[in-house]
């Protein structure tokens, strides 16, 4: 349970600041907003699919 | 992670799940993709132990850097095409909409995997050893990662052992098709028909790569299914186990029957009247079937041949006698 615990803290820690991030990184919330950043940038997409913490 | 663009989704709702299709009842699944919506992999899958017996950090940083790897391929025209999937949405399935967008309820990942096989049984498709046992587990085939590595093999027995795979290994491809993650493997073995008798794995040992053949063993399929229990149905409000050679034979019951005793009952056995078994009793048929090719215990002969609804007879031993009880099957409603 210790990698569902880890992300699951970064999650709530992102809520308690109010800020869509972990760490440092910016998480979109928008698939097509990332397809465009993707697009933009030339990066590769890494997609979370879990439920609403 | 900052040289990806990331992005996290919460509902269902717009996605399409023909290009995202895998098994609903994860409770975390990834994604490594390009802006032209061509997957490099996956990352997650489970199995009965935990929801995350193959999540780790050191695998996810080992996929992530690969995905890199893989992209500069794409970007530079050396990585192959893949066709698109055909698409799907959730606003496919009427009685998932009926239950979710109508009422602004949340589109639940595991709701779309439980609609989608109403909808089976509806129109007659549902294959239940392909659409309710999803997600094989690698264990019954003998075969232990070590999960900080990926795909590295931890520890090899069984059949497994027998095809020739060693400690060590890197699973490499899985019937010819390149895996690079636990998610990749468990998606593709997921798709060898319930019928194969064998399947094939290539591994990676001492930089060449080596074909190996595993015989399936009988019931490969068959994984526990209790974390996913609001998706199995009928519900028959009991749990069992198999007998062993020993006890049938004591018992004097065919070698080859799928007599099971039964371990636990739910309160919820008498409060619907689905039957009246009891913890220790012995069931020894079910409709006056005692063996079939697919079941081993009474109830997956119960999960495999029965609709919802359904009723039948159960052949009970209980203190040495042997009784009959009617049964009666019930569709779970609460989480659908």
């Amino acid at each position: 349970m210790k990698f569902l615990a880890a992300v699951l803290l970064l999650s709530f820690s992102a809520i308690a600041q109010q800020k869509p991030v972990d760490d440092d990184i910016v998480w979109l919330d928008n698939y097509q907003a990332a397809l465009k950043e993707a697009r933009a940038t030339g990066k590769p997409i890494f997609l979370e699919f879990r439920c609403e913490p | 992670m900052r040289k990806y663009v990331c992005v996290r989704i919460v509902r269902m709702d717009n996605v399409d799940i023909g290009l995202f299709e895998h098994d609903r009842n994860n409770t975390l699944y990834f994604y490594l993709l390009n802006a032209d919506e061509q997957i490099y992999m996956r990352y997650g899958g489970r199995d009965g132990r935990s929801p995350d017996s193959y999540l780790n950090l050191d695998s996810l940083a080992l996929a992530a850097e690969k995905g890199l790897e893989l992209h500069k391929q794409y970007q530079a025209g050396t990585l192959a095409k893949v066709a698109r999937p055909k698409p799907d949405s959730p606003r496919n399935y009427p009685m998932l909409v009926e239950r979710t967008f109508k009422s602004g309820a949340c589109v639940e990942c595991h709701l779309i995997g439980d609609f989608q096989n109403l909808h089976r049984e509806k129109d007659g498709t549902l294959d239940k050893l392909i659409h309710l046992f999803r997600s094989p587990d690698i264990r019954t085939l003998g075969i232990e990662l070590d999960v900080p590595k990926g795909l590295i093999v931890k520890e090899v027995r069984g059949p497994a052992q027998v095809a020739g795979m060693q400690a060590g290994d890197r699973i490499a491809k899985w019937e010819g098709d390149i895996i690079w993650t636990f998610a990749d493997l468990q998606h593709r073995y997921d798709k060898v028909p319930r019928t194969a008798k064998t399947t094939s794995l290539t591994v990676e040992r001492g930089g060449a790569f080596k074909d190996l053949t595993i015989s399936l063993p009988t019931r490969w399929w068959l994984t526990d299914t209790r974390y996913r229990q609001s998706s199995i149905e009928p519900r028959s409000y009991f749990e069992d186990r198999a007998l062993t050679a020993e006890e049938k034979s004591k018992a004097g019951l065919p070698a080859d029957g799928f007599a099971s005793a039964v371990t636990y009952v739910s309160t919820m056995a008498s409060s619907v009247g689905s039957h009246e078994l009891k913890t220790g009793d012995i069931i020894v048929a079910v409709d006056g079937k005692v063996r079939d090719e697919h079941a081993n215990s009474a109830s997956l002969y119960i999960t495999l041949y029965k609709t919802p609804g359904d009723t039948g007879t159960l052949e009970v031993l209980r203190d040495g006698k042997r009784i009959s009880m009617p049964l009666k099957t019930i569709r779970m409603s609460f989480r659908k």
